[in-house]
């Protein structure tokens, strides 16, 4: 991205519950986790179940392949595949 | 102190810089609870509050001593060994989020000094004279030269300090209302403050949401530029209806007096930062940058001397003072008190160092609340009560960065604070770190400059205060009242607004799926 691509970047009026597609492979901080190793990862309000993502992956960034989308709910299930960062601040 | 039983491990010094991740449960435990955790933090915004808004002390080293007295007495409730609260201290201060903005903020205050002692106000004042700006037109061009001038430099109190000593006085010559011209500079101090890449709360934003300053610079232009469109408006239009003062005398020929066309010269020093920083470029580079052409533009056509930048200030008795006294750096002086390393290199460098201290002492306290579990607490709460969906999420991160900022003076001071519970909320509804920064930042800049107990308009009050001493013309009737500039700082206001519209419509919103923040090791 050139220099003056990035001052026009983000002029936009963004969705607050984006749409995802099955098959893609997304980086998202996981929020929170349940016992049955399933992750809660909210892209704005669009709430998206990491299977697979364990106490371990919570605010953390992971990578998280799409398996299934419903567009009117904003809700979607995905497989957790690796951590790929940390949160700002690791306490 | 703690209960001194060292064992070997934990009396290797190393052990203590040991960056522990990936545990969630509270570390030290309190008396009373999780909450007091807060202790050390809360006790210094109380410190600070009474220090800075009650008492008007606007003093950098008063705070340092709030949050040690704070840390001190934080210790007396800690529940078992006191060793782990000692370690927990030095966990947070080797944070790479502190050391980062230190080592910037250094570099950016040489730079900034270079700017200044280069004579660049002078030339922006020659700019305005010879473009022959009336009075009705002088609040919003100094608005502009202001935002242009702290762009540059990014500090918004040297700005502030700056155009007060030598724009404003000009301006009322000029017959420009005076409340409408201390409104401009500050606002001119509030856009170069929040935009600027080498101002410290960009710097302090960027790093404590994970971002790279170049990225966060261009993405929150878009915001900057729309309050500053209207805020010029709103300049031109009050400045036809706000009159100013009858001053006998001649201003244009106190005007000319002042202006060195030269100075603007730093235009170019100042565009070599911005251009390399926004470009990807280490910010440790593009200000190395700067500094050259700044120094070097200063040398070639005389705005300063080497011994201006660096100057090296000797007692008689030295060995090999006097022989040496031929060198442009050095200075032999019979004063003790002079004795010194001086000039704008240190003297821009020095003007961090307390709050380099701080900055270490705050993170360290953020991180006594972070391993006690008073963080924790707070961000579940919000949570559950405030940051409900995303929207409100966004409104939260904006009320509570501009509270935190409306109460403590130094608006870096509270950003850092802040920054922590900004990255929670924002990382968990996937806000990307530029989105997070920028509106860190927006509130930050904007509410450190509008309060009469707000650092920016401390400093400008102060430097005004020292008119009347300087021009005979200048009665202290002319000075302008902190409390009477609040409405007129319209930058600050607007870009407040800006934010609260932007949350509610999901502008400039960007998600971590939608573009991630370069690395933060290339800030």
């Amino acid at each position: 991205m050139s220099v003056f691509d990035k001052y026009f970047k983000g002029w936009h009026f963004r969705d607050s519950s984006p749409s995802l597609s099955t098959g893609d492979e997304l980086s998202v901080f996981i929020a929170e986790s349940n016992s049955n190793r399933e992750g809660h990862a909210y892209i704005g309000d669009t709430h998206l179940i990491v299977e697979g993502a364990g106490p371990e992956t919570v605010e953390k960034r992971v990578k998280v392949r799409v398996t299934e989308f419903d567009e009117t709910s904003a809700t979607g299930r995905g497989e957790f595949v690796e951590i790929v960062g940390e949160s700002s601040y690791t306490g | 102190m703690s209960d001194g039983s060292d064992d070997s491990a934990g009396s290797d010094p190393a052990d203590s810089f040991t960056q522990e991740t990936g545990d969630d449960g509270p570390k030290i435990s309190f008396y009373g609870g999780r909450g007091m955790s807060a202790f050390p933090i809360a006790f210094f915004i109380l410190w600070a509050v009474a220090q800075t808004a009650l008492w008007r002390i606007s003093d950098t080293a008063g705070l340092i001593v709030g949050i040690l007295v704070g840390l001190i007495v934080g210790m007396f409730f800690v529940r078992g060994d006191w060793k782990t609260y000692a370690n927990t201290i030095f966990e947070g201060m080797t944070q790479p989020v502190a050391v980062t903005a230190i080592v910037a903020w250094i570099w950016a205050g040489m730079f900034a000094e270079l700017l200044q002692d280069g004579g660049f106000v002078d030339g922006l004042v020659w700019l305005a004279d010879v473009a022959g700006i009336g009075a009705a037109l002088f609040p919003a061009i100094t608005f502009v030269l202001a935002a242009l001038f702290t762009t540059g430099i990014g500090t918004g109190y040297g700005a502030t300090i700056a155009f007060v000593t030598l724009f404003f006085p000009a301006g009322i010559l000029l017959g420009a209302n005076p409340i409408l011209l201390f409104g401009a500079i500050l606002s001119g101090a509030i856009f170069g403050d929040n935009l600027a890449p080498v101002s410290d709360t960009t710097i302090v934003s960027a790093v404590t949401q994970d971002s790279d300053i170049g990225g966060v610079v261009a993405s929150r232009f878009k915001y900057v530029i729309i309050a500053a469109v209207v805020a010029f408006v709103g300049y031109v239009f009050a400045g036809q209806f706000m009159g100013g003062l009858e001053i006998a005398g001649d201003a244009q020929e106190v005007l000319v007096a002042q202006s060195e066309p030269v100075g603007l010269v730093h235009l170019i020093s100042m565009g070599v930062v911005i251009g390399t920083a926004v470009a990807g470029r280490h910010i440790v580079e593009a200000i190395s940058w700067g500094i050259v052409f700044a120094a070097g533009f200063s040398l070639i056509f005389g705005l300063t001397s080497i011994g201006d930048i660096v100057m090296f200030n000797a007692p008689s008795d030295a060995p090999l003072a006097e022989p040496l006294e031929f060198l442009p750096v050095l200075t032999v002086v019979e004063d003790a008190n002079a004795v010194g390393v001086g000039g704008s290199l240190i003297n821009g460098a020095a003007g961090f160092f307390e709050l380099a201290i701080l900055v270490l002492l705050i993170i360290a306290a953020a991180q006594i609340m972070i391993r006690g579990g008073a963080f924790q607490a707070i961000l579940d709460w919000s949570i559950e009560n405030l940051a409900t969906n995303v929207r409100n999420a966004e409104l939260t991160m904006v009320g509570s960065a501009a509270l935190i900022n409306a109460v403590i003076t130094i608006n870096t001071a509270a950003e850092v604070a802040i920054g922590p519970y900004i990255s929670k909320i924002g990382e968990r509804f996937n806000l990307n770190g530029y989105r997070r920064a920028n509106i860190l930042d927006g509130q930050t800049a904007a509410l450190g400059y509008i309060f009469p107990w707000s650092g920016g308009v401390l400093a400008g009050f102060t430097a005004m205060q020292t008119l009347p001493g300087e021009y005979e013309w200048f009665e202290t009737g002319m000075l302008v009242t902190p409390i009477d500039v609040v409405p007129f700082v319209f930058q600050g206001w607007l870009l407040v607004a800006v934010f609260v519209v932007a949350a509610l419509t999901g502008f400039g919103r960007e998600y971590v799926i939608d573009r991630e923040s370069e690395e933060v090791a290339r800030i």
